[in-house]
């Protein structure tokens, strides 16, 4: 059987996910000798820019014409497309505050010359194409990325957790930073899959996973209203990884 | 006219390209083109709360994270008078080395050295000489175990927070690592065994002005915050207060990357910059290693940048065993962040990233609120000196053969090592 065509391809971003492939050291050259790599630009200077690709792997959010060109043209392409990382999965850190007035930002980081500049507000992949799989993370975890290819090349999609960072770190019997200590602990209403990571090491989870699935985030807005938080202030921390509005 | 147009930048991190034009035999025009988006995180910071800060401006990019993570707290911490902790000063080094291993070896190995060899990446290469390409691997992931042992994770660190950490490593874990990192120095040698029998890349050279931080104890990269600007006319003192000086930067219409200038000249920032202004650290082992790799400073040859890459590689191994053996001899404590007490006013910190110099300037209110952030980034502070190299290279070509034009430019901007998701980041309009 030949082996399956992929494609590895940045958008604006910070190339974390890429980054994250490239550290699975002890694993790279097995990874590399089941898949036929024929278009990455970050780790290679001779890629087939046109190929068919069986699967697509897209890191980082659209945030330009080029970019979203650039997407067009990759999902054309391929059979599977997949979203990697938060800002491919839910726009990240450049869709925070989205609404803001674009070209006036634009004006004021480059002068009048910034008007002439490329630029869109950040979205997601799947807002501009159909996309197959997402694996949230900022960045990405590792086995997660090592799941999906075991799991594509076997035809089968990989299950990621959908339940809380909570759930996680109660496993881990943490100390609750919200209800025990009072911090701003994104965890509620935060995709697990990162075991907890950040409250782990007393640090509250700023949500950099995304949303969780089925989360009462009215509820959970209420309880920290209580104890004090600001609404507005709160919504734009909940709001820095993943924009209002982008669920699919 | 002619065009010689690299679109697409390989092998580096972020999107970029090079395009050069001819008039006959002369160069018109040499640009280092800047094509990733423009993500505007430094005005959509503003309002955030000082401890959003590092973890939102961690992600401007990830081989970097741990600098642009440990910058933003220096910054925070002294806009606030928060003195942190010589147990934290010790941990955050040790976390900026682990950084320093990983980003080198991913750099030299994996991006670079197949050039020299003449292969497309560094899968090729270990299809006929998996040796170089496993110690590249092996290096990479021991810095990236120092990077997850004391930052939480290798890409974007969560564990550096405001005032110091928030889980101290166990004992453990630095036992672990010391064992890690003297099985690691076990490979100094092959890597400037390597390094040394590259064939030359003698296609460039260019009288170089250098700038790097000036450390107090000449070894570090997240102490000390005066610049020395070299070159061989002069020498100069930046302080961090005064970073504007190095960032004249104006903004041109191919790049979303600002060009910045020392007294009208371009300058040159990263491990070639830190070796030219602290020449006292080559001693001992590393005296050796030069010799070997035949390096000279200061160097007129920017190539001679995976030279000084490779040595501060073997170099940070030792340094971090170093802060290991300090922290153990010292005694782990289990310490709780420093308090921090937010005031109104700015806070200004330059460290060495692995790339070179890193600068985040800050303004907070009296509630610990950002009005302004400025994030000034190695890849910006080069691309200017870039431009001249790549034009220099293009002059001192003897063939006008496009191949070896492009090759030859492609070698120069990677030995640079290009951050190019760092290098749309810049200081507002003044």
């Amino acid at each position: 059987m030949s082996k399956p065509t992929v494609g590895i391809f940045g958008l604006t971003g910070c190339a974390g996910d890429q980054l994250v492939i490239l550290n699975c050291e002890d694993r790279l050259l097995d990874i590399v000798a089941l898949i036929d790599i024929r278009d990455f630009l970050m780790a290679s200077s001779e890629n087939d820019e046109g190929c068919p690709l069986d699967i697509a792997l897209v890191e980082g959010a659209v945030l330009s014409r080029r970019d979203a060109d650039k997407l067009r043209a990759i999902r054309q392409r391929s059979k599977i497309l997949v979203a990697l990382g938060t800002c491919a999965v839910w726009g990240g850190v450049a869709a925070m505050d989205r609404g803001k007035d674009r070209a006036r930002l634009l004006e004021e980081v480059y002068g009048e010359i910034g008007l002439t500049y490329d630029s869109s507000p950040a979205q997601a992949l799947h807002e501009v194409v159909k996309v197959d799989l997402g694996i949230a993370g900022c960045p990405i975890e590792k086995e997660h990325f090592i799941a999906a290819v075991a799991a594509l090349l076997n035809g089968d999609t990989p299950l990621y957790p959908e339940y809380p960072v909570c759930t996680e770190c109660r496993m881990r019997e943490n100390n609750c930073l919200l209800i025990e200590r009072g911090e701003l602990c994104c965890g509620p209403i935060t995709a697990g899959g990162c075991e907890a990571r950040c409250p782990e090491l007393r640090v509250p989870c700023v949500g950099c996973r995304g949303p969780a699935g089925d989360t009462n985030v009215p509820s959970f807005v209420a309880m920290l209203e209580q104890k004090g938080f600001d609404r507005q202030q709160l919504a734009a921390r909940l709001r820095t990884f993943a924009p209002e509005g982008v669920a699919q | 006219m002619t065009t010689i147009a690299i679109e697409h930048l390989a092998r580096v991190e972020g999107h970029g390209g090079i395009t050069v034009e001819l008039e006959g035999d002369a160069v018109a025009n040499v640009r280092f083109d800047v094509f990733e988006g423009a993500r505007l995180l430094e005005p959509l910071i503003r309002g955030k709360r000082y401890d959003e800060v590092a973890p939102i401006l961690s992600r401007i990019c990830a081989i970097c994270s741990v600098a642009h993570s440990l910058t933003s707290l220096k910054a925070t911490e002294s806009a606030f008078g928060v003195r942190v902790s010589p147990q934290t000063e010790l941990l955050r080094e040790l976390l900026y080395r682990g950084e320093s291993i990983e980003s080198h070896a991913l750099h030299l190995f994996l991006l670079a050295v197949p050039d020299y060899l003449n292969y497309p990446s560094a899968t090729a290469l270990a299809a006929d000489k998996p040796a170089a390409v496993l110690l590249g691997l092996r290096l990479k992931k021991l810095g990236n175990q120092i990077q997850e042992a004391i930052g939480g994770r290798a890409v974007h660190p969560v564990n550096a927070v405001p005032g110091g950490f928030g889980r101290v490593p166990t004992l453990d874990q630095l036992i672990a690592l010391r064992g890690s990192l003297m099985q690691g120095r076990t490979d100094a040698d092959a890597v400037i065994d390597l390094v040394a029998s590259l064939p030359a890349a003698d296609f460039c050279h260019s009288d170089t002005v250098y700038a790097a931080l000036r450390s107090p104890n000449l070894d570090r990269y997240y102490g000390g915050d005066e610049v020395m600007v070299v070159s061989n006319r002069s020498r100069a003192i930046v302080r961090a207060a005064d970073y504007r000086e190095l960032t004249n930067e104006k903004a041109v219409p191919h790049s979303h990357a600002k060009h910045s200038t020392f007294g009208g000249n371009p300058f040159m920032v990263g491990a070639l910059a830190r070796l030219t202004v602290n020449p006292r650290r080559l001693t001992g082992r590393l005296a050796v290693a030069m010799k070997r790799l035949k390096l000279l400073l200061p160097a007129d040859n920017p190539m001679d940048n995976n030279k000084a890459q490779a040595l501060e590689l073997i170099d940070d191994l030792d340094r971090a065993l170093e802060s290991i053996e300090q922290l153990l001899r010292a005694g782990l404590k289990d310490e709780r962040p420093m308090p921090v007490h937010p005031r109104a006013g700015t806070g200004t910190a330059i460290t060495e990233a692995p790339r070179g110099l890193l600068i985040h300037s800050y303004t907070y209110d009296d509630e610990g609120r950002v009005t302004a952030a400025d994030v000034v980034t190695p890849t910006a502070l080069n691309a200017a000196s870039l431009e001249l190299h790549l034009r220099r290279a293009v002059e001192q070509c003897a063939e006008r053969d496009e191949a070896v034009i492009s090759k030859r430019l492609q070698m120069i901007a990677r030995a640079y090592d290009p951050c190019i998701s760092c290098s749309v980041h810049l200081v507002r309009k003044r």
